[in-house]
Parts: C-alpha cells; structure tokens; sequence
C-alpha cells in the first residue's frame, strides 16, 4: 500500500499545477517552474526558429495547459478512504489508466525543441544507442510510479548515441512530433528525431 | 642517432639471454592487458547484440538481470514457471503488439533447448533488428505435424555435424552428459539457422507442444515406471502447455513500455515481473564494471612489475658493463650519448615486448575465439586493436621509455675515469 500512497500523493502534487499554469498567462506567478512556461508561451510554435536554434523547454509545456489529471476524481474525499478500502484500489487503478492515457500538447507538434531529461535505453547497436526514452526524474519507471505518458519522449537520435547507459542525464535537440492517440496503437506520446544528444550540463551552450 | 640506434641493437643482441626473459615479461604483461581489454569490449558488444526489438521480457518474479540473463543467455536458470494464462492475457493487452512464449529448461548434449511458437521466428531481432535467417530448411510447423520437428542454431549443427532430416533425443535437465534421455521421442531436423553471432546459435528449438509431448508420460520430476506413451500416441493427448518460463513482448508504440511494464507487476493473479532488456544489461554492467576494473588494476600492476624487471636487469647489467661503456667514452662519446643509448635499449626492450605481446593476443584470442563461441555465445572479434586497447599499449611503451631513464640517468652520472679503473 506504499505504493499507492506515494500514487496518491505524487497525484495531489500534480492537481494544482496544471491549472496553475493555464492562468499564468495573466498573472505572473511565483513558482519558477510555471514562471518560466509563461517565458516560452510568448513564442508561438508556428514561428519556430530556423532549424539548428532550439528553444528550451520544460517537461511542463508538454502537458496541455487544461489537462486536469484529477477531475473524474473531484468529488471524492481521498482522506476518508483508508488503505484497505476497495474504492481506494479502483481509484488507483483508474488514476493509473488517466494517467497511462494523458493527451498530448497539441502546440507542441513540430516543434524543434531542446530539453533536458533522463535516459532509458531501448535499442542498442555496435555503434552506439539508436533508440531511447527520456523521463522527466529520475527512477521514472523502474521504481514506481512511472510517469503520464505525456511526459514520455521516445527519441530516435540521427546518430546513434554513443557511451550512455540507463539514467545518464542528457538534452535532447530535435523536432517534436505528437503520435495520435488511437485505440490499436496505445497510448498517444511524444517522438522525436533527435539532432543532437549531449550528456547534461548545467552551462548553457 | 642512427648509428646509436644501431649500438644499441647490437649491444642488446649481444645480452639476449636474459633480456629475451625481460621482453618476454612484458610480452605476458601486455597480453594480459590487451585481451582483458578484447574481452571487455567484446563481451559487452556480443550482449548488447543478442536482443533487439523486443520491448519487455515478462517472467515469475526474480531479479531484472537473472531473468534476463536466462532467457536470453541461458546463463543460470529460473526461479518459477508462468502460467500460460497469463501469457495470454498480456498479448490481449492493446498496446502489445506481439508476445512470444518461450520454455527452457532441455538440453540437447550440452546445448540449451528452447520451446516456443513459430511467432519466434517472426518477431525475435538480434544486432540492429535483424531478423532470424533459415540458412537451410524451414521453420518447425506449430501444429500437430510439426510436433517433433526442431530448428537449430548454427554453432550446434556445425559442431555435431547436424543434417536436414537427421532425427536426435533432447536429454531432461541442463547438463553437458547424456543424463535421463527423452529416447523414446527423437525429433527431426526441419531447420538450420544462420549464424546470428548471439546465444540462438547454441540453441535447439522445438515446439511449446512438442516440450509437452516428451514430459506426457513423467511424473514427480522422472519417467513414469509402467507408462510409456509412444510418439504417435502422444498426439491424442491434450498438449497445449499451461506454463512456460517466459514470454518476449514487443509493443506497437515503444514509448507505452512503462505502462505495460506496469500493468504487469499489477497483474492480480500472478506475480509477474517485466524486465527492459536495455535497462537490465544496465544493470548487469554496473555490477561486473567493478570486477572489471579490479582486474584491469591488477593487470596494470603487473605490467609495472614486468618493468620493475626490465630497470632491474638493464641496472644490473651496467656494473658489468662499466669498462663496456668507458671504452665508448675514451673514444669519444659524451656522457649524453651513453644515456641515449641505455635509453634506446630500454624502449628496444619494451617495444619488443609490445609487439610480442600483440601477436600473443591475437593469437590467444584466435585459439580461444572459439571456445568463448560455444561456451558462453560471446564472438571474440580478431580485428585491428580497438582505441581503449591502443591507449593502453601506448601506455606500456611510455612507461618502458621512462623506466629505462632510470638506468640511463644512472649511466650518465658515471664517469670516465670510474669505469676505466675499477676496483675489483
């Protein structure tokens, strides 16, 4: 039930963010992370720079600004539920099938992108890593429990990858693609064919 | 230069006794840290290499790198079954795109014997996605006609001169000698795989159907006193397999493994764990790396014992030398040139040693090639030294070079007058 403790709590944390950061537009807001959202909203996706130049982004520009994870969940009182409770366990249980199934960020199709995120291989060849994820934390995954598929990138670098294993930080440059969601597919996500991949540094290039 | 050069050849020449001894010290040194070093890299790459393209491995709950390491590698073995069922309900699954099941636990005179589906063939990639190959014959038919048929990997036909058509008994149990023979069900060679360079080349196939056919008339783990099931009987018996070890997954959009990986652990009815593969051998290279780099330290120390030696006999040799090189004093070479020529010899020495010790590893790692083929499904490559290996053999040499300063400084502080009237 530790799990579904740290669910629940992991889920509270994200309630507040996603609205917060749709009214950021107007009011200036003092979380850093939202602050610097409102930064990359001013540009609008269509006016992407000239290939080569990639704007920063953060993991939250690739939630939609209106994705509320809880709000089939509005009207319950989580804290009346103990552990033990059946309800609790069908809760958890769609929370994890909302979250396995986010939208993606519509704005963010085509973009050309950088940003910075932890690796999980996939595919591996003589000459390097040819197929990767990248997840916004650290233990994504493999601890439990794993991100919404939103913040999921599947990234194809140009060129394999070379000298990086599991959890190496890295940014990631390149042109974002959504993969629509449909029924015989899976879930929807985000891809990207990646120009450049460099383990992370905190100096800005 | 050239004219020292050559002094100092001749002069080694002239000792090659014991300073053959030194190069071949050195020689061993460098062999030991070259082939380490193949190993390695090798090893590391022919892991890498045996699975592409299959999202997660699926199997009883132990730890990522175990099952991983069975399933792909047949190294140690499983810790339980996984009922069929679930199986089944995972490739219902609507972001599985195909799963594969796979039971181990056969052999054939040493070789690991996998039962699966004709899937297998279809999905399983090795390298960058490459598709198994049928270098001769066809896949096993997953009905009841195929039942006793086998597909081989490369490495077991070659090595027991395998045929189409040739009829074999697979052996219960893993063990190398024949131990409890499945006599009474031989199986026909319907195929031969193509040489992948990974662990499928050391193995025997056979249909899930037909691993049950040959265990229809055992019981608590032997053969059954008083009941023989013969072949053509046991296509009456109901033999879909209830359990198998694991199951390969491939998923149709890559980015939905978390999700699956999920699912499963959350499975109700069965503890079930599902593995990256990726992420596994990750994992693995964590825990070996410190093996490796203990080993690689030690080689290291070795070398610089082997050049302890070499400034040991070179020092050793300058008492005995003394008059030698006053002589070449009174003729008129300065105390420099002396210097430059215990110099040359050290770097001669090791040099020598160097080269020596490549041509050991390259022939060591012709003789053993193989050996690693079959017995652990890792391809030793006989190719030009990878960077890393040329790192460390420059490393060597400079060293050599520096250490053979120490009796050069020695000789230049000798003077003239020392060596033409000594004392003894």
């Amino acid at each position: 039930m530790r799990n579904a403790l740290k669910l629940l709590f992991c889920a509270a944390i994200w309630a507040p963010l996603a609205p917060a950061s749709a009214q950021n537009a107007a009011v200036p807001s003092i979380l850093p992370g939202a602050a610097s959202t409102m930064d990359q909203v001013a540009v609008p996706a269509s006016a992407a720079p000239a290939s080569g130049v990639f704007r920063k982004i953060t993991w939250d520009d690739l939630m939609p600004k209106d994705w509320d994870p809880l709000k089939e969940f509005k009207g319950l009182n989580m804290s009346a539920l103990s552990d033990s409770d059946p309800r609790a366990n069908a809760m958890l249980k769609r929370l994890r099938e909302v979250w396995d199934n986010a939208p993606t960020n519509a704005a963010m199709e085509g973009a050309t992108v950088r940003i910075p995120g932890y690796l999980v291989p996939l595919e591996e060849s003589k000459a390097g890593m040819t197929e990767f994820l990248l997840v916004p934390y650290f233990g994504a995954c493999i601890h439990s429990p794993p991100p919404p598929s939103n913040q999921i990138i599947h990234v194809l670098p140009k060129a394999p990858a070379k000298g990086l294993r599991s959890m190496d930080t890295v940014w990631i440059s390149g042109t974002l693609r959504t993969v629509r969601a449909d029924t015989s597919m899976g879930v929807s996500s985000y891809r990207m064919d990646a120009v450049l991949v460099v383990p992370y540094s905190l100096k800005e290039r | 230069m050239r004219s020292l050069l050559s002094l100092a050849m001749r002069s080694a020449w002239n000792r090659r006794g014991t300073l053959s001894l030194v190069v071949a010290s050195i020689a061993l040194a460098t062999l030991l840290l070259l082939s380490l070093e193949r190993m390695r890299t090798d090893m590391r790459e022919s892991f890498s290499q045996a699975v592409s393209g299959t999202d997660l491995i699926v199997g009883a709950r132990t730890g990522p790198v175990q099952l991983m390491l069975y399933t792909v590698f047949r190294i140690g073995g499983a810790t339980s079954n996984i009922s069929m069922s679930s199986v089944q309900a995972l490739q219902g699954h609507r972001a599985v795109a195909w799963v594969v099941p796979v039971s181990l636990g056969d052999s054939h005179r040493g070789f690991p014997v996998l039962g699966t589906t004709p899937a297998y063939f279809q999905h399983f990639r090795y390298g960058d996605r490459q598709p198994l190959a049928l270098a001769q014959g066809q896949p096993f038919r997953g009905d009841l006609d195929g039942l006793f048929e086998t597909v081989l990997g490369a490495e077991v036909a070659q090595r027991l001169g395998y045929r189409l058509g040739q009829r074999i008994t697979l052996s219960h149990g893993a063990g190398g000698t024949p131990g409890l023979e499945h006599g009474d069900k031989p199986f026909t060679v319907a195929g031969i795989l193509a040489r992948t360079g990974t662990p499928v080349d050391r193995t025997v196939h056979v249909s899930l159907q037909g691993i049950q056919a040959i265990h229809l008339d055992w019981a608590a783990g032997s053969p059954m006193p008083g009941l023989v099931i013969p072949a053509e009987q046991a296509r009456k018996f109901d033999l879909e397999p209830k359990e198998v070890t694991a199951a390969l997954v491939g998923l149709k959009n890559r980015a939905a493994v978390f999700a699956v990986q999920r699912h499963v652990a959350a499975l109700a009815d069965e503890p079930l764990i599902a593995v990256l593969p990726g992420v596994a051998l990750d994992e693995l290279w964590g825990v070996i790396g410190v093996g490796e780099r203990a080993l690689l330290a030690m080689s290291g120390l070795v070398a610089v014992v082997s050049l302890a030696g070499l400034v040991a006999v070179v020092l050793a040799g300058l008492s005995e030398r003394r008059r030698e090189l006053a002589v070449l004093r009174a003729v008129g070479a300065g105390p420099r040139h002396v210097m430059l020529l215990l110099a040359a010899e050290g770097a001669l020495v090791t040099l020598a040693g160097a080269v020596l010790g490549c041509v050991l590893t390259f022939a060591f790692i012709a003789a053993a090639g193989p050996l690693m083929q079959t017995r652990f499904g890792v391809t030793l490559q006989l190719s030009a030294p990878t960077q890393s290996q040329w790192i460390l053999l420059s490393a060597v040499v400079l060293a050599g070079m520096l250490a053979s300063l120490v009796p050069a400084l020695r000789a230049y502080r000798l003077s003239l007058a020392d060596g033409l009237s000594p004392r003894a």
